[in-house]
């Protein structure tokens, strides 16, 4: 059995890695995808600490269930949000979907 | 001693992470993603929760995964070309700067803060019987309120995705 500190860590690498592509990518579906990988790192640490408490929290497992969930539909607004994009500027381009700069 | 299992998993999950982000083709990137998501769902499969693994698997690679495939192959016909530019090279050193110092400090706090090992019990599976029970006991408050979130979502969805004829806006592609 793994310490808890290496599921933490992975985790932790993950949401590093989730950061780096939402401060450093222009497409907006790389962004959409950045955003998936953070939740998925909060949902390692939900499962990995309601495992390793002692006697497991059930309420863990609940909560992803409902953060899963909640990503999907996010996922679906998202994805529509970059079709409208798409559709009325032609460019996904977040760094030149700009047209409500001051 | 390092699990087998548990170091090949953590090393696709992170590896595929990353060509999720830096593949030339996006399709390659979302096949990528699917790739990690799975490894998270291998990573609930050795903490016990298989059915949280399955649901993982059927929603995020089946579902969500399949409408960004969609949403790319939609965005690139009709653009004809890939979208995706040249990223500066400024932003992403600052992109790897401002995530590996977040990382660094998450893994720091974590090392230095988390309770010493805590003794988890050796072999343990969700009882899946107490856990649809609280699902449906403890939290069916949240349980509707993710019904309507999920109603919302359809909703918001056809009326952002509907293609208004009269008025759409000469010129531009669609």
């Amino acid at each position: 059995m793994e310490p808890l500190s290496s599921y933490l860590i992975v985790s932790s690498a993950l949401l590093g890695i989730g950061i780096y592509g939402l401060v450093s990518k222009r497409n907006a579906i790389r962004l959409l995808f950045s955003v998936e990988l953070i939740v998925n790192a909060a949902n390692i640490n939900f499962v990995a600490f309601a495992r390793y408490s002692n006697p497991p929290i059930l309420s863990g497992w609940d909560i992803v269930f409902y953060s899963v969930a909640a990503a999907a539909m996010e996922a679906t607004v998202g994805l529509a949000l970059i079709l409208v994009a798409f559709r009325l500027n032609g460019t996904i381009d977040v760094r030149r979907l700009n047209r409500l700069r001051g | 001693m390092p699990d087998i299992a548990f170091l090949a998993l953590s090393g696709l999950v992170i590896a595929s992470a990353i060509f999720a982000l830096e593949a030339k083709e996006l399709i390659y990137g979302a096949v990528g993603l699917a790739f990690s998501l799975i490894g998270v769902a291998g990573l609930f499969v050795l903490l016990g929760a298989e059915y949280l693994a399955m649901f993982q698997v059927a929603v995020y690679v089946g579902a969500v995964v399949v409408l960004i495939l969609f949403t790319i192959m939609l965005v690139q016909r009709e653009s004809g070309r890939i979208v995706e530019e040249e990223e500066p090279g400024r932003l992403g050193r600052a992109g790897v700067l401002v995530a590996g110092l977040v990382a660094l400090a998450v893994a720091g706090a974590v090392i230095i803060l988390a309770p010493v090992s805590p003794e988890a019990p050796e072999s343990y599976r969700v009882p899946l019987r107490e856990l649809g029970v609280s699902l449906a006991s403890s939290y069916a408050v949240a349980l509707v309120i993710l019904g309507l979130l999920i109603g919302a979502t359809v909703l918001g969805g056809l009326t952002l995705a509907k293609i208004d004829r009269e008025e759409k806006p000469s010129g531009t592609a669609q």
